[in-house]
C-alpha cells in the first residue's frame, strides 16, 4: 500500500501476542509419594483388609503433598496409583465439579458411582473412564482381587460448575491403535466427551519411532507422561514415569528410545487470569 | 490502560468463587452457605480459619479461587449445597 507523508504510525492489530514457550520436566522420583494404609486413622478412607495399602505418586500438589507444583492448566491431580491387597481402594466418598479420569494399567478396578442412575463398572487394562462429578456424586473404587490394581488418575477443573453428573467409559485397544497418537478423551470421533477444553491422547509404540503431537493452539499446554519406555523430546530424555509440561509451542516432536513405549499426552488450555494471580499473591498457601 | 489489564482495586473487591481441592465442593462469596451458617455475601477472609469443607473435611487452606461460570441452575444448587 502506498503511504503518504502524513500516514499515521501503524498500530499493531489487537491480537494476542504469541504464547511464550514454557516447559518443565518432572522426574519420576521428584513426585509426591504417599502410602495410605487401610487400617488406623485412614480406615474410613481406604478400603481393604488390614494389610492393604494404596501407593500414590502425585505429579502435582494433592492432599498431604503440598510442596510441588499446584497443577498445569485445569489439571489439579495426576496420580500414579496402585491398590495393594484384596479389597483395597477408596470407600464411597463425595465429589463435586471435578472431572476425574482413570486409565487402568493393570488388575481390575471395580468402580461404583452415582452419576445418572448410577452403575457398577469393572475396568481392566486398557479401560478408562471420564467421571464428571458436576452438581455432586459419590463413588467408590476397589480392587477386589488379590492382584494389584494400577491406574493413572487425572482430575480436571470443569468448564462450568454444577453440570449434571455424567460417566463415560471406553477401552483403548493397543493392538489396533498402535503406532499413532490416538485421542481417547476430547472432541475426536469416538473419544469420550469431557466438559472442558481438554484432549487426552495415548501413544503405544516401539523404539526409534518419531511422532509429532500438535496441540490445537500455542496457547494450549501439553503434559507428556511416560507410562512405560522412554522418549526424547528435543534435548530432554524422559524415562519411565518422567513427565514434561510444555506450552507456547505449535507442536511437540517425540522420538521413542525404548520398545513398548506407552505415553499419555494431556492437552489443556493454560489458565492465565490476572485476578487469580492477584488472589494467589494475597493468599500465599491459600 | 490496555483493555486486557485489570483494575486491581476491583479485582480485590469482586466477589469470588472458591473450590475445594479435596473433593470439588465450591464456595461462592455472593451466595454464602446459609445452611452451614455462612450468610450470602460472606467473604472468604471472614470464613473462620477452622472451617473445613462440609463434604470432605479439607481445611480452608485447601481451597483455591476459580473463575468458572455456573451451568444452568447452578447458583440455586450451590446455595443449598
Amino acid at each position: 500500500m502506498l503511504k503518504t507523508a502524513h500516514s499515521p504510525v501503524p498500530v499493531a492489530p489487537a491480537i494476542p501476542a504469541p504464547a511464550t514457550p514454557r516447559s518443565f520436566v518432572l522426574r519420576a522420583n521428584e513426585r509426591g509419594h504417599d502410602l495410605i494404609r487401610s487400617d488406623g486413622t485412614r480406615s474410613s478412607y481406604v478400603a481393604g483388609h488390614p494389610d492393604s495399602f494404596i501407593t500414590r505418586e502425585s505429579s502435582f500438589n494433592f492432599h498431604d503433598y503440598q510442596s510441588g507444583r499446584p497443577g498445569f492448566g485445569p489439571i489439579r491431580v495426576f496420580g500414579d496409583e496402585t491398590f495393594h491387597g484384596a479389597g483395597c481402594g477408596y470407600n464411597m466418598h463425595p465429589h463435586h465439579n471435578f472431572v476425574i479420569c482413570a486409565f487402568v494399567l493393570q488388575g481390575e478396578l471395580t468402580h461404583i458411582n452415582t452419576a445418572g442412575r448410577g452403575m457398577v463398572d469393572q475396568l481392566r487394562a486398557g479401560d478408562y473412564y471420564v467421571f464428571s462429578a458436576g452438581s455432586g456424586g459419590k463413588h467408590s473404587e476397589l480392587s477386589i482381587d488379590q492382584e494389584d490394581m494400577h491406574a493413572i488418575y487425572i482430575w480436571f477443573m470443569p468448564g462450568q460448575l454444577f453440570l449434571p453428573p455424567s460417566y463415560h467409559r471406553a477401552h483403548f485397544d493397543f493392538r489396533t491403535r498402535r503406532d499413532r497418537i490416538a485421542q481417547l478423551v476430547g472432541d475426536a470421533d469416538c473419544a469420550l466427551p469431557i466438559p472442558n477444553d481438554i484432549r487426552i491422547s495415548r501413544l503405544v509404540t516401539d523404539g526409534g519411532k518419531k511422532h509429532v503431537y500438535q496441540p490445537r493452539s500455542s496457547s494450549h499446554g501439553t503434559y507428556v507422561f511416560v507410562i512405560e519406555g522412554a522418549l526424547r523430546c528435543g534435548d530432554t530424555v524422559l524415562n519411565r514415569r518422567d513427565s514434561l509440561g510444555i506450552s507456547g509451542v505449535d507442536n511437540i516432536e517425540v522420538e521413542t528410545t525404548s520398545d513398548a513405549s506407552d505415553v499419555l499426552f494431556v492437552e489443556v488450555m493454560m489458565i492465565d487470569e490476572e485476578i487469580i494471580k492477584q488472589w494467589e499473591r494475597e493468599h500465599p498457601g491459600h | 490502560m490496555a483493555s486486557n489489564s485489570i483494575d486491581h482495586a476491583s479485582a480485590s473487591t469482586a466477589l469470588k468463587r472458591l473450590m475445594c481441592m479435596g473433593c470439588g465442593f465450591s464456595y461462592d462469596e455472593a451466595l454464602g452457605l446459609p445452611e452451614h451458617g455462612l450468610a450470602a455475601g460472606t467473604r472468604w477472609v471472614d470464613v473462620p480459619d477452622d472451617w473445613v469443607c462440609p463434604d470432605c473435611g479439607t481445611p480452608k487452606s485447601g481451597f483455591e479461587m476459580v473463575v468458572i461460570g455456573y451451568a444452568d441452575g447452578g447458583p440455586e444448587l450451590a446455595q443449598r449445597a
